[in-house]
């Protein structure tokens, strides 16, 4: 800990004179922000490709209009891909149109490998699919055009690094925990809480006593991660706990686990977060759109407007992954022909 | 404002309140849009797509990523015999030893040279090898790099990672000062020290730090570079530049007919003030030196840093005496 305070006061250090050195010249001519590289003025670049790129996606809300992340219009007879960890439950939401329609979602296939989840909007016909091209043999510095703003707006970017797989390292829920059990040989306290974690989210608080997590009891603290580890980012396990004598529950969405300690004092200035699940991928485009968590799920093309992929997760302030058309496509239109021509009913003898 | 110099997990300062509020005084005030620039168009931006990927061939191999006991950077190599620049809080001192891993993931390493610690740009060289390092080139012009012009930077974010590479970014210049440039080009921790490029492949600048929003990102620009070079080489430390010209005394000297250096006039409320010194006195030695010129005396002052105390060998009236004066920031509303 006290290795941690040196650093800490050693970044200070820094910030306090970058300061005054910076306030000192703020009257150095500067780009107006519509200039900017997502500026007003260069976007005009892309407003072409809105009938390609915007009117081909959606977005997905809560009940009560909150955004939740977005959608890939991939079936003029409403199927749309979205990225599933952000939609447990698709009871849970709606889908919002550019036209202002909204209607509820069926959930058709569920592909946790992908972390996609092919839906199909109800009652909904007569809508624009993307128009699919190739990832793979784009290179780094490649122009890509995405959808921000629930839907609204386009952004642009390049490609940032090489397309590659993205192993997985499991969930975790941002705490740290006591070694010694609780009361007894029951409870796990809190004795930390990482920054814009799940545990924080749900409302979780240092010095809260852990007494199940997924209706198992737990006395130690290798027994909760036993039960975290068994479990994927995004998932939502229920927490009962101890806090000043009094016994509460709540439910907390596990993130990968990188990302929550890397992160564990808000040091990612990621602006805006970043996404529950942001590894496990069989395969990723990197790009460096400036994003938010709510805008996965949407379609990112080249200037010519052919969608190369789905942005399936804000990682850091860097970083946005996309799936790859090459690696889902194939496998989707399977699943919709499926369910667009379920197999007959066999008679039974 | 965070520097970019980290990877470790659990590193970093918990300063998000305060930089909100700064940065958008620092930073937001000049929103305005009076320029009708001229819109871009598709053609343009395939434009800039195919300059970029001329360059990414050759650039990236000048490209390293540097490890030290406190973390993970960046730096680019500037020459064949293997100089590297990087930002000052990467090495964080002189002849400091760093692991080094090239972009093809060779591994060697480097000796930190000397750093300007008020700009944050360091020099150091890389262990020597029979065949030249790839390398890029500098630019000396970055003085005309104009708010609008479209860059490239790359770097290590998050440290070192085999199947990923380096990472670019395209964007624009958003303001130069005089030792830095901000560019809307994204950056985060493990940055520091990677090269920001002009569409001749030539590095204009050094990333540096952060704020919160995405477009606020500085680097070290190649002014500071050039003017401490020789310093540098010479693995010396400079923290003297502050935020103007280093330690401040306050006083207007001249050549006396008697060619002696004399006091000409003494700024109210400086150093020189408080410690009694008057126009007329005759400057005779600073710290034991013999004062002689202007120059010379100039350039001894600047040297130390402001809070330094310095001893002045003063006559007027036919009589010596010494006084000692500490040092202050030079008052004034722009960097030097």
């Amino acid at each position: 800990m006290t290795r941690l305070k040196g650093v800490r006061k050693l970044l200070s250090a820094i910030l306090l004179f970058s300061v005054s050195f910076l306030h000192a010249e703020g009257s150095r001519p500067t780009l107006p922000p519509d200039q900017r590289t997502n500026g007003k003025h260069t976007l005009t670049a892309v407003e072409k490709l809105k009938p390609l790129t915007i009117e081909c996606s959606a977005r997905i809300e809560s009940l009560l209009g909150r955004a939740i992340c977005a959608a890939t219009i991939v079936g003029e007879d409403g199927y749309v891909l979205i990225k599933a960890s952000e939609v447990p439950d698709l009871g849970k939401v709606r889908i919002k149109f550019g036209d202002g329609r909204i209607t509820d979602l069926r959930e058709v296939h569920r592909e946790t490998r992908l972390d996609l989840v092919l839906a199909q909007a109800v009652g909904a016909n007569g809508l624009r699919a993307v128009s699919f091209g190739a990832a793979r043999s784009l290179t780094m510095g490649q122009w890509l055009c995405s959808v921000a703003e629930t839907g609204k707006e386009p952004r642009i970017g390049t490609v940032s690094a090489r397309i590659r797989r993205i192993p997985g390292t499991g969930a975790a829920l941002g705490i740290r925990m006591a070694e010694k059990s609780a009361v007894g040989d029951k409870g796990v306290r809190i004795i930390g809480i990482a920054s814009e974690s799940p545990a924080e989210a749900a409302g979780l608080q240092e010095n809260d006593v852990l007494l199940a997590i997924a209706s198992e009891f737990v006395g130690q603290f290798r027994q909760v991660h036993d039960i975290v580890n068994k479990r994927q980012p995004g998932d939502v396990i229920e927490v009962r706990y101890l806090r000043k004598d009094k016994e509460e529950t709540c439910r907390v969405r596990l993130a990968s686990r990188t990302k929550v300690l890397q992160n564990w004092e808000g040091e990612d200035f990621a602006n805006g977060g970043i996404s529950l699940r942001t590894d496990n991928f069989p395969e990723v485009l990197q790009h460096d759109i400036p994003l938010l968590p709510t805008d996965m799920g949407g379609p990112v093309a080249t200037l010519e407007g052919k969608v190369v992929g789905i942005n399936i997760a804000r990682v850091d302030r860097v970083t946005t992954f996309a799936l790859p058309v090459e690696a889902f496509w194939m496998e989707a239109q399977q699943w919709i022909q499926a369910d667009r021509h379920p197999p007959k009913a066999v008679l039974a003898q | 404002m965070l520097s970019l110099c980290i990877s470790l997990p659990r590193r970093a300062a918990t300063i998000f309140v305060v930089l909100k509020i700064i940065a958008a005084s620092a930073l937001g005030a000049s929103g305005s849009d009076k320029s009708a620039a001229p819109k871009t168009d598709i053609a343009s931006l395939l434009q800039v797509q195919s300059d970029v990927q001329k360059l990414l061939p050759q650039v990236r191999l000048a490209l390293v990523a540097i490890q030290t006991g406190g973390g993970t950077a960046s730096g680019v190599i500037i020459s064949p015999d293997g100089l590297l620049l990087t930002a000052a809080h990467v090495p964080g001192g002189p002849g400091k030893e760093m692991r080094i891993i090239l972009e093809d993931g060779s591994v060697t390493t480097a000796k930190s040279l000397g750093l300007d610690k008020t700009t944050d740009a360091a020099l150091a060289q890389l262990k020597k090898r029979d065949k030249p390092w790839p390398f890029v080139n500098l630019s000396r012009e970055v003085i005309k790099a104009q708010p609008g012009e479209w860059c490239f930077a790359l770097g290590h974010p998050g440290g070192f990672d085999k199947s990923r590479g380096p990472v670019l970014r395209v964007g624009k210049i958003v303001k130069q000062t005089a030792n830095s440039l901000h560019t809307d080009c994204v950056l985060m921790g493990g940055d520091s020290g990677g090269p920001l490029f002009n569409f001749q492949g030539e590095v204009i600048g050094i990333h540096s730090q952060i704020w919160e929003n995405r477009d606020q990102n500085v680097h070290v620009s190649m002014a500071p570079f050039l003017r401490s070079w020789d310093a540098m080489q010479k693995s010396e430390v400079i923290k003297t530049w502050g935020i103007g010209a280093g330690g401040y005394l306050g006083v207007a000297t001249r050549m006396s007919d008697d060619a002696e250096l004399e006091v000409a006039d003494v700024i109210d409320g400086s150093p020189a003030q408080k410690a009694g010194i008057h126009a007329g006195d005759v400057i005779v030695g600073l710290n034991g030196s013999a004062m002689t010129d202007q120059p010379q005396f100039t350039a001894t002052v600047r040297a130390r840093a402001a809070g330094d105390t310095i001893m002045l060998k003063l006559r007027s009236s036919g009589k010596e005496r010494i006084v000692s004066v500490k040092l202050a920031q030079k008052p004034q509303e722009e960097g030097q």
